[in-house]
């Protein structure tokens, strides 16, 4: 059955000679992609308060002097509106000439994050790699700020401050700000000093935001010489009981990277730091890959499966003899998978008939 | 005195309305910068994030990080003072740890510097002097002035000398026998419109204001007068204070506002003492606080100081600032007469459309429409600067030729030069050149040039002029102001700047011209504020008027 997408609202409105119909408190924004009418934008995140800085969501109002922005302008009653026309277009084209001429270099590996496509995605739609508008470069990347987890490479920022606001709305930390005006406007942290010095937690959302790459995941991109497709498979992060949906990045067997889903239900684009950074010990070197028992030298020795199992059975089964079934408590560890997590309670529920379970991070 | 300890400082303001600037000004003042330790203590005390606060501090010109950087002293080199030797002067005080300043708003004196709390003028280091802002020169019309009306009498600008000269009586007239709603009508039937740039009819607001739904209502007098060669709202505010106060508290009766706010220009700290003492004196004279002249309408007027920032003229970021955000524009809708001042319905108005009202209130709309010369109703200030023999305050009638304004008021380009250029709205308008003299002053025959009256600046360039040069100037003042919140303004002031600089820019007149011109189109169609609207009006006037003036630029 297809919905009616304009069911249940009473108000109309001219939509590129369409009528059609929303309810009180949208923004011709929404309107128009609820209608499936694309309008291009740079400096919108729909989980943000809209801004209006980039104006490449210019639309057209009948009665309106210039045009207006889309994504802060209230759909009125009766409104006729047009998104696109050859004076639009042209104005979109200018402003990405001008975006294109401040900057670095529009092309970054898409493993800088989650958004960091979308200014050369746009670009190209509008073939404005025209070198038109040279001049000075705007932003200057912060070469000196160590922090393992989040490149701050501003030669590519567009002053969209998508960051900033994702940093203070969504994740209420307020430790990133804008310095200065116009042309030289830049990303600051209290006193223009290190992440790590500031409020930031590290939860990874400004990168994930960030149209242009300016802000890259550092760990993700440390895969960017590896040869073979990026592949994102969906899952729910393990750390805790939030249950945030991440799309895994991997190149061949690799996990190269984690980015938020942005229509997971519980976190809506939203990590943590464990969820978004906390991964490397997936491959790392002194992860236990076969089984180890105790020998009577008190030291570890690789050991098979079934003799492993063996020792660990006998164990719980003299510790549930000697102490009752209440001594056994379980704890799963959050870098476990899943199934293994679901394992575990499965085995001191049904095995041991307690709820003696627990997992280590309960965030 | 023993200095005022950080908690004393914050305990002070904690609780007044609109606390940041002041907070921050009264650290600046008593540690001649902004400390990171000052900037902590306001954090914690106002509860603002350390990072927010940070940026937005480095967002005000004027607020010095550095030790001793209050009272080092700022040197105008805007538009006009550029013309008259303000470079020179900033390297003879270099020494003293001297920086550029934008317009600083005295255009009809020799250079301003700014020191701390004063403001000196001079053309040299050695002649820097200390004096009054000087008087509009004495009308050369024919016709009658209104916000100047009075302002030559002795002691205005003492609450006995303005009472002396029918001050507060337009406001006891209203409060005693008329009704808020007659009040607005009064405005209304003057036609009255805003002096501060848009030109929107002052009753309307009102109205706007006094029907909307809030629980409480705002008037903000917008005395930021950051406009290049615009210095009448000081003059007013200066010689007749109590104009502003009364034009206020009618506004305030008129729209059911409690409270009223000024939001006054760095750039003018005398200003700011004047105005301070002239709200004690009404204060303690019944004429503002509880039960104002036994009404039962109450008003309080609280002056805030900007930090050196044009964009605060503009009205969103006026109250962003004065609610202690960061100072960009807001969005629109919704406007500030229903959601201003802490989403509160806001009437901000200019100074000199406030001073007009009293006058209006005491001699009537029929009168105050009659000044205008023919369907123009009214009269308009206008700063008038640059190459002129005898430049000044001039209020003149709308619709008055400019020309009349130029050659028979003010005496014309001195040392025999001839006219080649003036400026509109300071430098919003762009420029006005050749037969578009021809002007009258009212917005009517502006517009129908592209350019428009706004505040009323008008800067004037003799033939000796470099256009192209004076363009970049202008340009370079917009770069320098644009507040970074839009894209095409942003940019947009910045490639213009370079492209009137010969820094960058196609080498060819047509691929330049092109660029040039779609620049300024898109700045002009999607900017979100009015600089960014009006930026362009300077290239569009200078392709316009001196086409081979740019093709030499573009060709050298
Ligand atoms: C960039 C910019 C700067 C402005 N600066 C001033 C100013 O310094 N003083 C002022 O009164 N209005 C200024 N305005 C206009 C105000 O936004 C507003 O329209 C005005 O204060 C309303 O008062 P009025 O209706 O009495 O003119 C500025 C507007 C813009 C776009
Ligand atoms: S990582 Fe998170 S907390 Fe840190 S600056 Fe980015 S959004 Fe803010
Ligand atoms: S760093 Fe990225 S998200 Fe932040 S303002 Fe720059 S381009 Fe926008
Ligand atoms: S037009 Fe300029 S000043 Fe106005 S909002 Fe845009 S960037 Fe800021
Ligand atoms: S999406 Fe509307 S201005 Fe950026």
């Amino acid at each position: 059955m297809i919905v009616d997408a304009t069911q249940g609202r009473a108000l109309r409105m001219t939509l590129d000679g369409e009528e059609v119909r929303f309810s009180d408190g949208e923004t011709i924004y929404e309107v128009a992609t609820r209608q499936h009418t694309p309008i291009p934008t740079l400096c919108y995140d729909p989980r943000l308060e809209p801004f209006g800085g980039c104006r490449m969501c210019v639309v057209e109002v009948e009665g309106a002097r210039t045009p207006v922005a889309s994504c802060t302008t209230p759909a009125t009653a009766g409104m006729v509106v047009r998104t696109k026309n050859v004076a639009l277009e042209k104005h979109r084209k200018t402003l990405l000439e001008l975006v294109v001429s401040e900057n670095r270099e529009v092309d970054v590996d898409p493993l800088r994050g989650y958004a960091s496509q979308e200014v050369a995605t746009l670009v190209d739609e509008y073939g404005a790699r025209t070198g038109r508008f040279q001049g000075q470069r705007s932003g200057t990347s912060n070469e000196t700020d160590d922090n393992p987890f989040i490149k701050r490479d501003y030669d590519l920022c567009i002053s969209c401050y998508r960051c900033v606001r994702v940093c203070a709305e969504q994740e209420g930390d307020h430790a990133i700000a804008v310095m200065n005006r116009g042309f030289q406007t830049q990303i600051t942290t209290e006193f223009n000093g290190r992440l790590k010095d500031s409020a930031c937690t590290f939860c990874g959302q400004c990168v994930q935001t960030c149209p242009t790459g300016a802000l890259g995941d550092i760990k993700a991109m440390r895969a960017e010489p590896l040869p073979g497709e990026l592949k994102k498979t969906r899952t729910i992060c393990p750390y805790c009981g939030v249950g945030c949906s991440v799309d895994l990045l991997t190149k061949g067997e690799r996990l190269v990277g984690v980015q938020p889903a942005m229509d997971g239900p519980a976190n809506k684009g939203a990590l943590c730091i464990k969820g978004q950074f906390a991964f490397d010990f997936v491959h790392h070197e002194e992860r236990l890959k076969t089984p180890l028992v105790r020998g009577d030298d008190g030291e570890l020795h690789e050991a098979s499966w079934d003799e492993a199992l063996d020792r660990a059975a006998d164990g719980f089964r003299r510790a549930r003899e000697e102490h009752g079934r209440y001594s056994i408590y379980g704890v799963a560890s959050g870098r476990a998978p899943h199934e293994a997590a679901y394992t575990m309670q499965k085995f001191i529920r049904a095995g041991f008939g307690t709820n003696y379970i627990d997992n280590c991070s309960r965030a | 005195m023993a200095l005022l300890s950080n908690s004393d400082i914050i305990e002070h303001w904690k609780s007044a309305a609109a606390p940041l600037l002041p907070v921050l000004h009264a650290f600046h003042d008593r540690d001649g910068h902004l400390s990171e330790d000052a900037l902590r203590a306001v954090s914690d005390g106002l509860g603002i994030p350390i990072a927010e606060l940070f940026g937005s501090v480095t967002f005000y010109h004027h607020f010095a990080r550095e030790a001793g950087g209050r009272d080092a002293p700022r040197v105008c080199t805007g538009n006009i003072c550029a013309l008259r030797g303000a470079h020179e002067l900033l390297d003879a005080l270099r020494s003293e740890g001297a920086t550029p300043m934008p317009c600083a708003g005295r255009c009809d004196q020799p250079i301003p510097v700014l020191r701390g709390d004063k403001v000196f003028v001079g053309l040299t280091a050695d002649s820097l002097a200390h004096g009054p802002t000087p008087l509009p020169p004495r009308y050369p019309g024919d016709g009658e002035e209104c916000v100047f009306s009075a302002i030559r009498e002795p002691g205005r600008a003492t609450l006995p000398g303005y009472r002396n000269s029918g001050g507060y009586e337009g406001l006891e007239k209203l409060i005693k026998s008329g009704s808020p709603g007659e009040t607005i009508e009064l405005v209304n039937e003057s036609k009255l419109a805003g002096r501060g740039g848009a030109g929107f009819p002052t009753g309307r607001k009102w109205q706007a204001v006094a029907d909307a739904e809030g629980e409480s209502k705002f008037i903000v007098c917008n005395a930021d007068e950051g406009e290049p060669g615009c210095f009448k709202d000081r003059a007013i505010m200066d010689h007749d204070p109590h104009a502003v106060l009364e034009g206020m508290i009618i506004a305030g009766y008129a729209c059911g506002a409690g409270q009223g706010f000024i939001y006054l220009r760095y750039e003018y700290p005398e200003t700011f003492a004047g105005l301070e003492r002239a709200i004690a004196d009404a204060d303690a004279a019944g004429l503002l606080g509880e039960n104002i002249l036994g009404s039962g309408f109450s008003f309080r007027i609280d002056v805030r100081r900007g930090a050196g920032a044009y964009i605060c003229g503009e009205e969103g970021s006026l109250l962003n600032s004065l609610e202690g955000k960061h100072p960009f524009p807001r969005n629109r809708p919704p406007f500030p007469v229903t959601h201003g001042y802490n989403q509160q319905p806001t009437a901000v108005n200019n100074v000199e459309t406030l001073a007009s009202v009293p006058h209006i209130a005491r001699r009537g709309a029929a009168w105050y429409c009659a000044l205008g010369i023919g369907d123009q109703a009214g009269t308009k200030l206008i700063s008038l600067s640059g190459d002129i023999e005898r430049p000044g305050n001039y209020e003149v009638p709308l619709g008055l030729p400019l020309q009349t304004l130029l050659n028979d008021w003010a005496g014309g380009a001195p040392h025999g030069r001839e006219i080649q250029a003036v400026t509109m709205a300071g430098l919003s308008g762009g420029f006005l050149a050749g037969a578009d003299l021809n002007v009258t002053l009212d917005e009517p025959s502006i517009r129908s040039c592209g350019s428009f009256l706004g505040a009323g600046g008008v800067i004037v360039f003799d033939d000796s002029r470099d256009m192209v040069k004076a363009a970049r100037d202008a340009m370079e003042f917009f770069a320098h102001e644009s507040c970074g919140k839009c894209f095409p303004c942003r940019i947009g002031t910045q490639r213009l700047t370079e492209r009137l600089a010969g820094e960058a820019g196609p080498a060819s007149l047509a691929d330049w011209k092109t660029e040039v011109e779609d620049i300024g189109s898109t700045m002009r169609a999607t900017s979100a504020c009015g600089l960014g609207v009006a930026a362009p009006m300077i290239t569009d006037s200078l392709m316009k008027y001196f086409p081979d003036k740019v093709e030499k630029h573009v060709q050298t």
